[in-house]
C-alpha cells in the first residue's frame, strides 16, 4: 500500500528476493516526538547511567514538574504537579505495562518495584491524564518503565556499589540466546541507612534492605506469534521508627521498631499476534502479589481494650476522644456532658479505669500486615486502516484484592472491566488529530466514560505545536472508600475482658459511597527538533482542574473522606536536550506550577519552581563524567538543591569492559528532606561502582 | 594476354567488390546482429522475464536463455557468442575455462566476486555488481540526513575489505564511518556499542550480517534508538530501512543496451550501474521525524552529483 514501487517489482530479477518480513509496521511504528498527542519525557539508558542514581524516583527528579520527596529513607513519595503528600495516588506506574500501583492501598512502593536500575532500557513519562491509553489512575501522569529486552541482555554484567550512609547493592545478570529466543535472569541486592537523625536529633530508623530475582524470556513462535514472559520477585526489609503512641498517658513501656517485611511477586506473559503489517494484537495477563508483614510491640492501659468504651466511639468518637484524653480529670458519675446513652458508657469505662486496673499496662503485638493481589488481563489490537489512520482498541479485565485485618478487617476484594479505544488521523501531510475515549466499570465504585482529543500542527516533520483536551477519572481506591480500620492486639501479655487479644476501641470506616475523582486538563504545546543543532525542546502550558477530589490523609481516628476537595495547577515547563558535540550532552528541565487548592495539605507537595540541569561528557580514553544540578523550593516548605558528580573511567580487556565510577552526590542546602525528621549528618554521600561486563 | 589482363582486371574489381562486401559485413556483424546468450543454473519466471526484455531491447541481435545444463565447456562457444550469466553457478562454470566468449556477469556483489575470485580479474570477464555502489549509499545519506555526521557501519570477516574504500568516499563527504565488527550475529551487543557512537546505519550487502534471521532484532534496536538504517539493499527498506539506492531490471537493460553496443574489447573489467533509483519508507520516516524520500528527486540529485564527479 505504501511501497507502491516494491511489491510492483516483486518479480524483477534484480531486486533481492530474500523474503524479508515487514518489521517497522504500521502498527509498530510509534508517533515522532513532534506528534505525540501530549508532554513525554524519554529518560534513557545513557541518562540513566549518568544520573548514578539507584532508585527509580531519583531518575524521576529528571522530569519536568515530577515532585520527588521522601517520607522516610526507604518511602519515596513521588507526585506530578503534586496532591498527596505519600503516595502516587494520582499517577499510574507501570512496567513493562504491568501495573505496580498497590492494588490495595493505593500507593506505589518505589523501593519496593521488583525490577533493578541496570535492567532499565528506558523509562518513559507521559506527563498529563491519558486514561485512554493506560487507564483510571493514568489520573496526572504515567510511568512507563520498560525493561532491556533480553536480547539485548546477552553476556554476563556483574556490578558492585559501595559507599556512605551504608550503602551497599549488588547487581549479576546473565543473558542467553537460542534460536528462537533470549532470556535475562537477573539477581539484584539493595542496602542503605536512609536518613540520619529526626527532627530532634534521634537517630532514624529508615534504613532499607532487599533482594530481587528477575527472569525475562521472550520467544518467537512463527512469522507471525510471540511470547514474552516475566517472573519477579523481591524480598527485603524495611525498617520503620517505633511511633505508637499510648492513648493513655503513664504508659512507658513499648517497642522498638514497627519494622515491614516487605515481599512482592510479579508474573506476566504476553502474546503477540502479527496478522499482517496492518494488524497486529496483543493479550497480556499478569498476576501480582504484595505481601507487606508489620508487626510491632504495643503497649497501653487495659481500657484500650474496654467493650464499653468501643461502644463509646462508634456512638460519637468525639465524646470518645474527650473522656479517654482526661481519663483522671473526669470520675465515675460525673463523666463528661453528653447523651445519657453516652453518659451510661462513660461511667462503666471511668469505673474500669479507677477500679478494675483499667490504668493497668498490657502489651501485646499489632498486626498492621496486609496482603495485595492482582489479576490482569488486557487484549489490545492495533489496526492501521489505512496510511493516515490508525486505531487501537482493547479491553481490561482486573481482579483485585486486598486482605488485611487491620485495614479492610479482612478480605475485600474488586473487579473492574475497561474498554477503550484511541483513533489516529493523519488528516494531512500538517494536520494530526488523536481522540478516543475509555469506558470503566468497577464493581465498588460504578462506571464512568471518559474522553480525549489532541490536535497536532506538524509544521514539518520535526516541530510540531499541539493542543489536548482530556479529561480522566480515579476511582476512589479500596483503602479511601472500604476502610474498615481498627487495630487488633495479639498475644496480650495479661488477658483484658476475658480474652488475650483485644480490639482498639478507635476504628475508622470508609464512606462507602465515594464518588470518582475528576479530571480536565488543557495544554498547549510545542516539541521540536532542531536537526543542525541537535537540540530538542518542549515546552507546555498547563490548566489542569480536579473536582470532586478525595483528599483527606490517610489516617486513623476521624477519616473522613469525601469527594469535597478540588485543585487547580496552571503553569509552564519545559526541557531542552542538547547534544552539542559528540562528546557532549547538556540538558535542562524546569517547570513552573501553581498550585490552588481547597484543601491546603494538596498544595503543600507542589514547588512553585522546580527543575535540573545536566552535562554529560566523554572525555576520551574512556573517561566520562556527568554533572546534574536538581532544585525544588519549598516542597512541604522544605527547598532541596543538590548537585551530582558522576566520574567513570572505562576499561575494556579483549571482550571484557570494566566500568569504574565515582559519585558525589552535595546537597547546596542545608533543610530537612521533605519532612522535618529526614536530616543527614553530611551534606554529601560519596559511593564506588565497579562493573564488569563479559 | 590482352585478354588475360582484362580478365584480371576484371577478377580484380569482382574480388575488390567481394572484399568491400566482406569488410562491410565483418564491420557490421557487431552492430547489427550478435549472438547474446545467457545462462543460468536455474530457469524462471524472472529469467525468462529477462530474456524476454533484452531481446525486446536489441531486436537486431539474437538473444536466447540456454540453461547452465545444457551448454558445453566456455571455450566450445562461439568465440563471437556474448554469454550473459545470472547466477553465481554460472560463473563457476564460465571460470573452468580461461578460454570462451567474452562475459557479463550479474547479480553479483562485492562480497561474492571476493569470495570467489580473490582479487583477480580473469581475461574476458565483466563484474556488473548487484549491491549499491557504497559512495552513491553515502551520498544518499548525506543528501537525506544532511545533519548525520557519524555513519555506524556493522561489518563481518566477508566485508571487511570494504571499509578503506567506504572510508575513502567518506572523507570528502565530510563523514565519519564508525565501524564495528559484528562477528556473532546471536550477540547483539555490538550493536549496542555501535549504535551509541552513530547518528546513521548504513548496511553493507553482507548476508552474515543482513539476513532474515537477523533483520528483526537490526530493525527493532535501531528504531528504539531512533536510528535511521540507510540499505543495505531495496528489499530492506521494505522491512523497515530509511531508504537505499537500488537498480531494478529496466535500469539494468539500460545498462546492458549501452555495453552491447561496444566492442567486448572496451568492456570494463567491474562495473556499477550507472542507471540506478531510490527507495524509501515514507512510515519510517515519519515516525523518524525525518522529511520523505522524495524518490525521484533524490536520485536525480545523485545522479547529477556522478555526473560531476
Amino acid at each position: 500500500m505504501l511501497l507502491c514501487s516494491l511489491p510492483a517489482l516483486a518479480d524483477d530479477l534484480f531486486l533481492d528476493s530474500q523474503p524479508l518480513p515487514q518489521v517497522l509496521t504500521a502498527t509498530r511504528l510509534k508517533q515522532s516526538a513532534a506528534a505525540v498527542p501530549g508532554s513525554m519525557t524519554v529518560i534513557d539508558s545513557e541518562l540513566i547511567k549518568a544520573s548514578g542514581a539507584r532508585d527509580i524516583a531519583e531518575l524521576l527528579r529528571l522530569v519536568p514538574g515530577m515532585m520527588v520527596g521522601y517520607t522516610t529513607g526507604n518511602q519515596a513519595s513521588v507526585n506530578y504537579h503534586g496532591t498527596s503528600a505519600s503516595d502516587a495516588r494520582r499517577m499510574q506506574v507501570l512496567i513493562d505495562g504491568r501495573s505496580v500501583y498497590r492494588a490495595g492501598l493505593a500507593t506505589v512502593d518505589w523501593s519496593d518495584i521488583p525490577v533493578a536500575m541496570e535492567d532499565i532500557e528506558r523509562i518513559e513519562v507521559f506527563r498529563g491524564p491519558n486514561t485512554v491509553s493506560y487507564g483510571a489512575n493514568a489520573l496526572m501522569a504515567v510511568v512507563n518503565i520498560l525493561t532491556r529486552s533480553p536480547a539485548n541482555s546477552q553476556g554476563s554484567r556483574v556490578k558492585v556499589t559501595r559507599g556512605e550512609r551504608g550503602i551497599n547493592d549488588f547487581y549479576a545478570s546473565q543473558g542467553v540466546g537460542w534460536e528462537t529466543g533470549d532470556l535475562r535472569l537477573s539477581l539484584s541486592g539493595q542496602q542503605d541507612d536512609g536518613f540520619d537523625s529526626d527532627a530532634v536529633g534521634a537517630d532514624r530508623r529508615d534504613g532499607r534492605r532487599l533482594n530481587r530475582f528477575s527472569l525475562a524470556v521472550s520467544q518467537t513462535l512463527n512469522a507471525q506469534q510471540s511470547i514474552d514472559w516475566q517472573l519477579n520477585a523481591k524480598e527485603g526489609t524495611n525498617q520503620r521508627p517505633y511511633t505508637y503512641t499510648p492513648v493513655f498517658d503513664g504508659i512507658s513501656e513499648g517497642g522498638s521498631n514497627s519494622d515491614v517485611i516487605a515481599k512482592d511477586y510479579a508474573g506476566s506473559l504476553r502474546w503477540n499476534f502479527e496478522f499482517n503489517p496492518d494488524h497486529s494484537l496483543y493479550i497480556q495477563g499478569s498476576a501480582q502479589q504484595w505481601d507487606r508483614r508489620q508487626v510491632w510491640k504495643a503497649c497501653d492501659a487495659k481500657v484500650s481494650f474496654s467493650p464499653q468504651l468501643t461502644q463509646l466511639w462508634q456512638l460519637n468518637p468525639n465524646y470518645a476522644e474527650l473522656l479517654a484524653r482526661h481519663m483522671d480529670t473526669y470520675s465515675q458519675g460525673s463523666p463528661p456532658p453528653g447523651s445519657a446513652a453516652e453518659q451510661a458508657l462513660a461511667n462503666q469505662v471511668l469505673d474500669q479505669w479507677k477500679n478494675h486496673g483499667g490504668k493497668d499496662t498490657v502489651c501485646g503485638d499489632i498486626d498492621q500486615s496486609t496482603r495485595e493481589s492482582r489479576y490482569d488481563v488486557e487484549i489490545q489490537d492495533t489496526f492501521s486502516l489505512s496510511d493516515s489512520l490508525r486505531l487501537v482498541s482493547g479491553m481490561n479485565y482486573r481482579y483485585d484484592r486486598a486482605d488485611s485485618d487491620t485495614y479492610f478487617n479482612g478480605t475485600l476484594d474488586d473487579t473492574t472491566w475497561r474498554l477503550f479505544g484511541h483513533l489516529e488521523w493523519r488528516a494531512s501531510e500538517h494536520w494530526l488529530l488523536q481522540g478516543g475515549a475509555m469506558y470503566e466499570d468497577s464493581h465498588l465504585s460504578g462506571d464512568s466514560l471518559t474522553p480525549r482529543v489532541a490536535v497536532n500542527y506538524l509544521i514539518n516533520p520535526r516541530h510540531g505545536l499541539r493542543a489536548v483536551y482530556s479529561e480522566a477519572i480515579r476511582s476512589p481506591d479500596m483503602f479511601e472508600n472500604n476502610v474498615n480500620w481498627s487495630y487488633r492486639v495479639n498475644n496480650l501479655s495479661s488477658p483484658a475482658y476475658g480474652q488475650n487479644s483485644g480490639q482498639y476501641f478507635v476504628v475508622t470506616r470508609g464512606p462507602g459511597d465515594l464518588d470518582k475523582e475528576l479530571m480536565r486538563s488543557r495544554e498547549l504545546g510545542y516539541n521540536g527538533f532542531f536537526a543542525d543543532l541537535g537540540l530538542n525542546v518542549d515546552v507546555k502550558l498547563i490548566y489542569d482542574e480536579i473536582t470532586d477530589m478525595i483528599s483527606s490523609p490517610l489516617r486513623n481516628n476521624q477519616y473522613i473522606a469525601s469527594n469535597a476537595n478540588s485543585s487547580r495547577f496552571t503553569g509552564a515547563e519545559s526541557q531542552f536536550d542538547w547534544r552539542m558535540s559528540n562528546a557532549d550532552r547538556l540538558r535542562l528541565t524546569y517547570a513552573y506550577v501553581d498550585a490552588t487548592s481547597s484543601n491546603p495539605r494538596d498544595k503543600a507537595q507542589t514547588a512553585r519552581n522546580s527543575g535540573s540541569a545536566g552535562w554529560l561528557r566523554e572525555w576520551g580514553q574512556g573517561w566520562s563524567s556527568a554533572l546534574f544540578y536538581y532544585g525544588d523550593d519549598a516542597l512541604n516548605q522544605y527547598r532541596f538543591q543538590r548537585v551530582d558528580l558522576r566520574v567513570a573511567k572505562r576499561i575494556a580487556v579483549g571482550k571484557t569492559n570494566v566500568e569504574l565510577a565515582g559519585m558525589l552526590q552535595q546537597r547546596l542546602d542545608d533543610q530537612p528532606t521533605t519532612w522535618a525528621d529526614n536530616n543527614y549528618d553530611h551534606r554529601h554521600v560519596l559511593y564506588f561502582s565497579a562493573e564488569l561486563d563479559f | 594476354m590482352a585478354d588475360q589482363s582484362r580478365m584480371t582486371l576484371l577478377q580484380l574489381s569482382r574480388l575488390w567488390r567481394r572484399g568491400v562486401l566482406l569488410a562491410c559485413l565483418l564491420l557490421a556483424v557487431p552492430a547489427w546482429s550478435a549472438d547474446i546468450l545467457l545462462t543460468a543454473a536455474e530457469d524462471g519466471a524472472g529469467v525468462q522475464a529477462f530474456t524476454q526484455a533484452l531481446a525486446q531491447q536489441r531486436p537486431d541481435d539474437q538473444v536466447s536463455f540456454t540453461p547452465l545444463k545444457d551448454l558445453p565447456a566456455p571455450s566450445q562457444l562461439p568465440a563471437g557468442t556474448r554469454l550473459i550469466l545470472l547466477d553465481l553457478p554460472s560463473l563457476d562454470w564460465r571460470l573452468l575455462d580461461t578460454q570462451g566468449p567474452p562475459t557479463l556477469v550479474l547479480r553479483i556483489s562485492r562480497l561474492q566476486a571476493r569470495q570467489r575470485l580473490g582479487n583477480t580479474h580473469p581475461a574476458k570477464i565483466s563484474l556488473l555488481w548487484s549491491d549499491p555502489p557504497l559512495e552513491r549509499q553515502l551520498r544518499l545519506i548525506a543528501d537525506t540526513l544532511p545533519q548525520a555526521r557519524r555513519i555506524g557501519v556493522l561489518y563481518g570477516a566477508d566485508s571487511e575489505f570494504l571499509l578503506r574504500e567506504l572510508i575513502r568516499f567518506a572523507t570528502p563527504l565530510g563523514l565519519e564511518i564508525v565501524p564495528q565488527l559484528w562477528d556473532n550475529t546471536s550477540d547483539s551487543r555490538p550493536l549496542q556499542t555501535l549504535f551509541k557512537n552513530s547518528d546513521v546505519l548504513l548496511g553493507l550487502d553482507d548476508p552474515q550480517l543482513y539476513n532474515p534471521k537477523t533483520v528483526k532484532n537490526l530493525l527493532l534496536s535501531s528504531y528504539a534508538q531512533q536510528l535511521p538504517l540507510i540499505g543495505p539493499n531495496a528489499g530492506f527498506v521494505r522491512a523497515g530501512s530509511l531508504a537505499s539506492t537500488y537498480s531494478d531490471q529496466p535500469d539494468w537493460l539500460a545498462v546492458l543496451d549501452r555495453l552491447l553496443d561496444h566492442p567486448p574489447a572496451n568492456w570494463p573489467h567491474t562495473l556499477y550501474p550507472q542507471h540506478f533509483k531510490v527507495v524509501g519508507n515514507p512510515q519510517v520516516a515519519r515516525s523518524l521525524g525525518i522529511e520523505q524520500v522524495d524518490e525521484t528527486a533524490v536520485a536525480a540529485r545523485l545522479a547529477e552529483g556522478e555526473k560531476r564527479p
